[in-house]
């Protein structure tokens, strides 16, 4: 559905985008990841039709943006990161505004602006003045609008910026129903562990660069493996730490009472055979797992970073 | 084929008109312009001198509102177009109808027709009150016609200058501000320009001639050809337009042929030359502020 190859962006001296590349397939929910300034809202630009990249190249559903503007507006619905209303517009007459964009008017545009403001949860609100909407239902006004051409690809910028937890679930929620309609969805967002929930795929971005891109269960295994290991030791302490300096996955162990917290390198399989050697010494254990890792632990490590090191998952 | 209206401009037109706010200000300005009209009629027939009217009187009527309707135009439509794209942008919503299928062009025409249409309105619905001076005569339907066509010439040139400054500038103040300073340079700067060239060529001459030993009849120069600069005066153009409505060309030509010299095809037809080149300006104005607007043409 989205092919970005190779993109470049300069702002002068700086650097927004350096070479970024990214696939992503016909109804995927991507969350696009990365601390301010990293790319995020120039790369949903460029894709938008709204810049001009320095080099590389974008096609949405294999068409080249550069060169057919036209169908790409067809195929692109855009939210930027602010609501963008007329305020003295009623609900119903700023769908109607974007509906006549797109040649819709009439009979048509009304039963669609109703439908889609049904899917927004916004039909009650359709008499009233845009003006006295609250963020969350601005929010969702302006999903709506980008809805009325019936896009392929949804790009999102921070759509639930400045919301509340409800309007944040009510967000999540219909973008999640329109992911199960088939919207291929682009969506940045800092906030991190909604995004885990909601999308299929994650990408982060740090300094113009695509450092990691996966499935959320590929990104949380890989993460995994930098969590450390946490046992619980009943009975048998005084063997423990001679049998995990023995194993060549540990690389360091600490020890608060009975609760050990071991930085093991190994897989799933590794884990395994170290719990059986512990239970084997009759090391007696009540628990033994690897410390979760969160969708935030994560951005948070890789962007620390200095350099953004590639990590293919 | 259906005609389908732009739809920017359905949009702005359904905010302005709609409110009662509008209405108010057509009935204001129509209530000033009769009782101006009103006053002018009184005078002349209850003030007459020796029992005679002075017919001519009326024609003055007609001066005046042709002048309020000018001004109108000149000073108002550039409120509106200087906000037209800037106030989009301070309103976060430009981005969002660049990435519609609305092409920048129609962002523009339907900006600057929304800007220009509300100023027309009060124009036109002034109309019946310009009529005023049929009762009399002297001035023709297709006068009026012309008048009212000037207006809209008028405020599409003034009104592509405003959505050009607009389009330039990310702000509406600054905008503003140089709208309405290129609008007194057209007006009152076009005409100081040539007053101070001639004053300077004439300040020359003086002291050549002061100088100059032998008699010669004493003829200071005019600026020349230079005096074709004031076709882009939507205020000549206004002056020739009364003047051909007169049938009296004085007004037009002792200001030509005082401070320069023009070509007389160009001093016939001055009215309908400077109208065009206008639009042409209009034209230039409106394209480079489509490709202004247009986010993979303007910028890389």
């Amino acid at each position: 559905m989205l092919e970005i190859q190779g993109l470049y962006k300069h702002y002068g001296k700086f650097t927004a985008l350096n070479g970024l590349n990214l696939e992503l397939k016909k109804g995927e929910l991507f969350g696009f990841v990365g601390p301010n300034g990293a790319g995020k809202t120039t790369t949903m630009k460029i894709v938008s039709g709204l810049l001009n990249a320095d080099a590389g190249d974008v096609f949405v559903d294999g068409i080249n943006i550069r060169k057919d503007k036209k169908k790409l507006k067809e195929k692109i619905g855009y939210m930027p990161d602010f609501f963008g209303v007329y305020d003295n517009l009623k609900v119903v007459e700023y769908m109607e505004f974007y509906a006549s964009i797109y040649g819709i008017e009439g009979k048509p545009a009304k039963k669609l602006i109703y439908e889609l403001l049904e899917l927004v949860n916004l039909s009650e609100c359709a008499g009233n003045y845009v003006d006295g909407l609250s963020r969350g239902m601005k929010q969702r006004l302006c999903l709506a609008r980008c809805l009325i051409h019936d896009p392929e690809l949804l790009i999102l910028d921070e759509p639930a910026s400045g919301l509340d937890p409800r309007a944040r679930f009510e967000m999540k929620e219909i973008l999640r129903n329109l992911n199960h309609k088939g919207k291929t969805i682009i969506i940045s967002s800092h906030i991190l562990p909604e995004l885990s929930q909601m999308c299929s795929t994650i990408g982060i971005i740090q300094k113009g660069t695509m450092v990691l891109k996966g499935t959320v269960e590929e990104i949380m295994q890989q993460m995994n493996v930098s969590n450390p290991l946490l046992i619980q030791v009943v009975e048998g302490q005084d063997k423990v730490i001679s049998l995990l300096k023995r194993n060549p996955f540990v690389e360091n162990i600490a020890i608060k009472g009975s609760n050990y917290s071991i930085g093991f390198k190994g897989n799933k399989v590794e884990e395994a055979n170290l719990l059986h050697s512990l239970i084997e010494n009759d090391i007696r254990i009540s628990s033994f797992f690897r410390q979760e890792g969160t969708l935030e632990s994560l951005f948070i490590q890789i962007t620390k970073e200095e350099e953004g090191e590639k990590i293919e998952v | 084929m259906k005609f389908r209206m732009n739809p920017v401009y359905k949009k702005e037109l359904k905010i302005s008109v709609r409110t009662v706010r509008m209405a108010m200000i057509i009935l204001g300005y129509n209530a000033v312009l009769a009782l101006i009209g009103l006053l002018s009629f009184y005078f002349t027939f209850n003030y007459s001198f020796n029992n005679n009217i002075d017919y001519s009187g009326i024609l003055q009527i007609y001066l005046i509102l042709a002048v309020i309707e000018f001004g109108l135009v000149l000073f108002v439509v550039p409120a509106f177009t200087a906000s037209a794209i800037s106030g989009e942008r301070e309103k976060q919503t430009l981005e969002i109808l660049l990435t519609t299928k609305l092409k920048p062009s129609q962002i523009i025409f339907g900006k600057l027709l929304s800007s220009i249409s509300s100023t027309l309105l009060l124009v036109f619905s002034s109309l019946p009150i310009l009529a005023i001076v049929f009762s009399i005569g002297g001035i023709r339907l297709f006068d009026l016609i012309q008048l009212m066509l000037f207006c809209v010439t008028t405020a599409i040139f003034v009104g592509s200058i405003g959505i050009f400054f607009s389009t330039c500038f990310k702000k509406t103040v600054p905008s503003t501000v140089f709208t309405y300073g290129s609008i007194i340079l057209l007006v009152i700067g076009t005409l100081a320009i040539i007053a101070v060239s001639y004053m300077i060529g004439v300040r020359n001459y003086d002291n050549l001639y002061s100088a100059s030993s032998t008699m010669i009849e004493y003829n200071p120069p005019g600026v020349g050809h230079a005096i074709n600069l004031l076709l882009i005066n939507p205020a000549v153009s206004l002056l020739a337009l009364l003047s051909k409505q007169f049938g009296s060309p004085s007004y037009l030509s002792s200001l030509l042929s005082h401070y320069g010299k023009t070509n007389t095809v160009i001093f016939d037809h001055w009215y309908a030359i400077s109208i065009l080149i206008q639009m042409l300006l209009a034209v230039v104005l409106l394209c480079i502020s489509v490709r202004t607007l247009d986010p993979l043409k303007n910028k890389k």
